[in-house]
């Protein structure tokens, strides 16, 4: 491994992780259940300015409750979350137009035409980029003359995302965004969240099964396990920093000085692994986002 | 004629966006291919045209910077040092190449690849047309 990168790469990531301003987000002890079957549990949570966030978990780990819960949208037992520092039960409508947000099922009023849905969602925003609706409608080949009802479920979706880029929030939250994208036009949406982040710092929250759009916006990863952000950090740090041991079980049931961040037989992936004090009879290989997926949710 | 500053990045690889970028430009200096003076692209460009988070970008630069390779000049677009005028040898290149031949040798072996069909592939790549070569 390359010292001066590893060791340049954590000042930069420290600067980075102790803005001057408040989190946009913060989350305290979150705990929701859907009857006895518990979903979140003493959750923990700080989004900041400019950063993009992929939210990784298992089907049915909780991520869109989590979303949802973030937003204000759905029943909590306990915790509090603040957005801009107000809490999510009361915000003002200033803030309330800083947030964007796309739902993994479109929620758009399906009578009306794409047109007129914009029309309408124009008048409640003090900032509205007109030229960027024009051109993502065209660029995405969103029909404008027909009822949303008769849309497909792909360009509803577009509808949705573009009505979520069009006042140019400093929170957007993103529910599997890109499903019913082609790789242009996710490639095209990703740009849209760059340009949001330099030019606004726009803090972006995504869920998605595609990790190769991950990997390229997302400089943060966050892991839900068990109710829990288990894990968030750079995803190039852990990329730099995780190691997958792979080697007889009795071998890696030995290992001491390293953080184990998970178990399975025959196999751990670990963290600030000194690969010359490893036992022979181990053998450390890199690991890509796939196998941190496999590993940590 | 200088060969344009480009760079490729893959998804789904063990090695992080920011060093993919920095190894490219450490090859392409090293090669001659990109030279002294040159031009790069801004971090708000290179994060567009990727589409990747800008901090990506500015960490290769800033490490890259740190190396010696790239020069920040105040207002200005970064440039290649002045001391990468030349090439570097053929040795320190090859040595620079050494690490990725060793590992893709290791995983040739671990898969089970018999080594004519490996070379035969290796020298179908470098047949490929480079991406990054002046058109």
């Amino acid at each position: 491994m390359n010292s001066t990168a590893s060791s340049a790469g954590l000042v930069l990531s420290a600067a980075g992780a102790t803005p001057a301003t408040a989190p946009r987000v913060e989350i305290d002890g979150l705990t929701l259940a859907y009857g006895r079957q518990p979903v979140l549990q003493d959750l923990q949570w700080r989004l900041h300015a400019g950063q993009v966030v992929g939210l990784l978990g298992r089907n049915g780990a909780g991520k869109t409750t989590l979303l949802e819960a973030m937003l204000g949208l759905r029943d909590t037992s306990a915790g509090s979350v603040q957005l801009f520092g107000q809490p999510v039960a009361r915000l003002d409508d200033a803030t309330r137009a800083r947030i964007g947000y796309v739902p993994q099922q479109s929620d758009l009023f399906e009578e009306l035409r794409a047109d007129e849905l914009l029309t309408y969602f124009r008048s409640f925003y003090p900032r509205w980029n007109e030229t960027k609706v024009q051109g993502l409608l065209q660029r995405w080949e969103v029909p404008l003359g027909m009822p949303i009802g008769r849309m497909s479920g792909g360009q509803q979706q577009r509808l949705s995302l573009i009505r979520a880029l069009a006042h140019e929030p400093e929170l957007l939250v993103l529910d599997e965004p890109v499903a019913s994208l082609d790789p242009l036009a996710r490639r095209d949406f990703l740009r849209e969240l760059v340009e949001q982040v330099l030019d606004r710092g726009t803090t972006v929250v995504f869920s998605t099964h595609i990790l190769s759009d991950l990997e390229r916006v997302a400089f943060n990863v966050a892991f839900l396990r068990e109710g829990r952000i288990s894990l968030q950090s750079p995803l190039d740090e852990l990329l730099d920093e995780t190691r997958l041991l792979v080697g007889p079980e009795a071998l890696l049931a030995q290992l001491t000085q390293v953080e184990v961040l998970s178990r399975h037989p025959g196999r751990r992936l670990v963290r600030r692994l000194d690969e010359d004090t490893l036992a022979p009879g181990l053998v450390a290989q890199r690991a890509n986002l796939e196998d941190l997926f496999e590993a940590l949710t | 004629m200088d060969t344009p500053i480009q760079f490729q990045i893959n998804t789904g690889s063990a090695e992080p966006i920011y060093r993919q970028l920095m190894d490219q430009l450490r090859r392409r200096v090293a090669a001659g291919q990109w030279r002294a003076g040159q031009e790069l692209p801004s971090v708000r460009e290179l994060a567009l045209l990727l589409a990747v988070h800008p901090m990506t970008i500015s960490k290769a630069y800033s490490l890259l910077e740190i190396e010696g390779l790239l020069e920040r000049r105040r207002g200005l677009p970064m440039v290649i040092a002045a001391w990468h005028a030349k090439p570097a040898a053929a040795r320190d290149r090859i040595e620079q190449l050494m690490p990725t031949l060793k590992r893709a040798a290791a995983e040739t072996r671990e898969l089970g690849i018999p080594k004519t069909q490996a070379i035969e592939l290796f020298a179908s790549l470098l047949d490929a047309p480079d991406p990054g070569a002046p058109q």
